[in-house]
């Protein structure tokens, strides 16, 4: 098991449990009508957010998918961000030109995702061959659910991520669903981890819902693309407990797998090592509750006061106004 | 399954007319200018097409690639046709509306490949499909080549195949260079064969210079398949003897591969072995070469003396028209 330090278990543990409240937070919106667009929750999945991006060094880059809000988190995105742009409100990053957590940042290190799912995959490796041959040693972190492993785009990216041993994480997050698709309806093999073989890629297992688990294997896979030792796949083993997105009653899922995947919920369990391990007292976990409430407190009314948009300003900031060189970040 | 004497004499005779075929296209009809655009030959390739579509029915459906002449030949697609469709007669199989290989003839059960390689599993698993839908006992012989299999394509196409588990069967002509691109370049794995763990498909690799080794193994996965036993990938190695096309000098491949590889011909290799046996002498061997000599001869005659199609009808037939309703894949 790897040993962190005090901090660190705790940051595991803040931003687990600020990426779910967050998340509650907006489906109270959603319910009042104030988000635009859809609602995706990542409920359950918290661990594999969070414990992947933790792994990452500043300099590093990720591209989320729609249920990787815990990864944003750890990179530094401040709930306000996502609440605006939820809210499409003029002060998101994207100035409600878009929404969720389609929004790019790359002085701290993430690209916002392409809708298409598996796309990413070309676009990170492409990335990380960018800042190799920039001399940099950035490593690129990207994620898929188990349904885009059946595109061509996956295909495509990994095996030329393989070919060019690119510093390439890529994580499979195997939820058990691509939209109403179980997972057996989607490809032939139990294991995403298989799809690894066909490109020579080094792949793992890990428990989806244990944090530490996560972030050690990512660690090592972190470790391995920065030292030129090429791609590698994770496939984390984990499940969907809510429908695809907030109006999806997800009807076509048997109710004993929601709750038998309830019992393994990675915050309980974490929260039960924290104090079974005597790492953190039942009080300091109440704290980080409270603060993330009063943060969140405060970046729901500051969404709330923002204003919209304004209609004369649609096509600013929409097209490039001067061209602008961008450049991978890295050390 | 080892085929019969008769059928064993029937591949030599394939493979035999199909080089003839070819040669004469490739390196005399091509210089003297009488073959309108490319030409792209599979000598040393043979054994490929012959030993497996040498187990079609009536009813089956063939996804050649452009190094297949065999699997025309044993279709029942005369010479005469092939010519005039390299030298874009009206007599030929798109009525000198598409060149080469370009080519297919439901009738014959046939269906001409996309120039985009990789592009034409998605169409052939689509027959399958519908062979399965029907409840029809045929099979789809689906080849493509190395490169291809790097394709979104061919990763989203034999996804499908599988998890329907579909009446198809993959040959994969392994002649290590997508045009100038070398196997190495195209994917970090050794055997092509290894990309089918990705989609739980039962893989076999043999030498696709050995007929008789071809007809064993696809035999056996014909049957499987058309028992509903699901698709099964072959992955053929061979050498490709030639440029991309005759209009390349394929100066990147060295020049011992090419001594090498020609040591393993297909055609020589099936001659020593049935003379072994007693199947065919030497004087056998010359009649059978003058025979198929002057097929190709009266086939080249015929071919010159056919008409170029009338600029005026260049629109028919490029669009569906209701007449060509009775060309049905289970005609």
């Amino acid at each position: 098991m790897v040993e962190l330090t005090k901090k660190q278990y705790l940051d595991l543990y803040y931003y687990m449990k600020l990426n779910r409240l967050l998340e509650e937070r907006l489906v109270n919106l959603y319910r009042q009508g104030k988000v635009i667009g859809g609602l995706y929750r990542s409920l359950g999945q918290e661990a594999t957010s969070v414990g992947s991006a933790y792994a990452l060094e500043p300099g590093d880059i990720v591209s989320p998918l729609i249920r990787n809000l815990g990864s944003l988190l750890v990179k530094g995105v401040k709930p306000r961000e996502v609440l605006t742009q939820y809210m499409a409100r003029a002060t998101s990053p994207t100035r409600g030109r878009d929404l969720n957590v389609h929004f790019g940042d790359l002085e701290r290190g993430f690209i916002g995702p392409i809708s298409m799912l598996g796309d990413m995959i070309s676009v990170l490796a492409g990335m990380a061959l960018a800042a190799r041959m920039q001399g940099k040693r950035t490593v690129a972190l990207t994620y898929i659910g188990d349904g885009a492993t059946s595109t061509g785009a996956f295909h495509e990216g990994m095996n030329f991520a393989s070919v060019q041993k690119l510093p390439l994480v890529v994580i499979a997050e195997h939820n058990a669903y691509a939209y109403s698709t179980p997972t057996s309806k989607q490809m032939n093999i139990k294991n995403i981890a298989d799809r690894a073989l066909a490109y020579g890629i080094a792949a793992e297992i890990v428990d989806g819902n244990d944090v530490l688990k996560v972030y050690e294997v990512t660690r090592r896979a972190v470790e391995r693309a920065r030292n030129g030792e090429g791609t590698m796949f994770i496939e984390s083993k984990t499940f969907r407990r809510k429908g695809h997105a907030e109006h999806d009653d997800q009807r076509y899922v048997p109710k004993e797998l929601l709750q038998e995947w309830e019992k393994k919920d990675p915050i309980d369990r974490y929260e039960r090592f924290l104090l079974d391990q005597a790492i953190a007292a039942g009080a300091e976990l109440q704290e980080i509750v409270e603060r993330i409430n009063q943060e969140l407190d405060e970046d729901v009314r500051y969404a709330e006061e923002s204003p919209f948009p304004d209609p004369e300003t649609a096509l600013g900031g929409v097209y490039a106004e001067e061209p602008k060189t961008t450049t991978v970040p890295g050390d | 399954m080892r085929a019969s004497d008769e059928v064993e004499l029937k591949m030599l005779y394939y493979m035999k007319l199909a080089r003839e075929l070819e040669t004469r296209i490739e390196r005399k009809l091509y210089r003297q200018g009488k073959i309108v655009g490319g030409v792209y030959v599979g000598r040393g390739q043979e054994a490929i097409s012959v030993g497996s579509v040498i187990h079609s029915r009536s009813g089956d459906v063939i996804s050649p690639c452009h190094r297949d002449m065999g699997a025309f030949l044993i279709r029942g697609v005369s010479p005469g046709r092939i010519l005039a469709q390299y030298m874009g007669r009206k007599s030929g199989l798109t009525r000198g509306r598409d060149g080469n290989m370009h080519m297919g003839d439901l009738k014959h059960g046939l269906i001409a490949f996309v120039s985009h390689l990789g592009d034409s599993v998605p169409v052939a698993v689509g027959i399958a499909l519908s062979f399965k839908l029907r409840r029809q006992p045929n099979v789809e012989f689906c080849i493509f080549g190395d490169g291809a299999t790097s394709t979104g394509a061919f990763h989203e196409g034999i996804n499908f195949a599988s998890v329907q588990q579909l009446p198809i069967v993959f040959i994969c002509n392994n002649n290590q260079y997508a045009y100038s691109t070398p196997l190495r370049l195209q994917m970090n794995i050794k055997r092509v064969a290894e990309r089918a763990a990705a989609y739980g498909i039962p893989a076999e690799t043999i030498d696709g210079n050995d007929v008789l080794a071809v007809y064993e193994t696809v035999g056996r996965a014909v049957e499987r398949a058309r028992s509903g036993g699901g698709p099964m990938f072959i992955e053929c190695v061979t050498f490709r003897m030639t440029g991309h096309s005759a209009h390349d000098d394929a100066r990147y491949v060295p020049q011992e591969a090419f001594q090498e590889w020609a040591k393993k011909d297909p055609i020589l290799r099936l001659e020593k072995a049935l003379k072994k046996k007693r199947l065919i002498n030497g004087q056998g061997l010359k009649e059978l070469d003058e025979r198929i000599a002057r097929e190709v001869d009266e086939a080249v005659e015929w071919a010159e003396a056919q008409p170029y199609p009338e600029p005026q009808e260049c629109l028919e037939n490029v669009y569906y028209a209701p007449e060509l309703e009775g060309a049905k894949t289970n005609a």
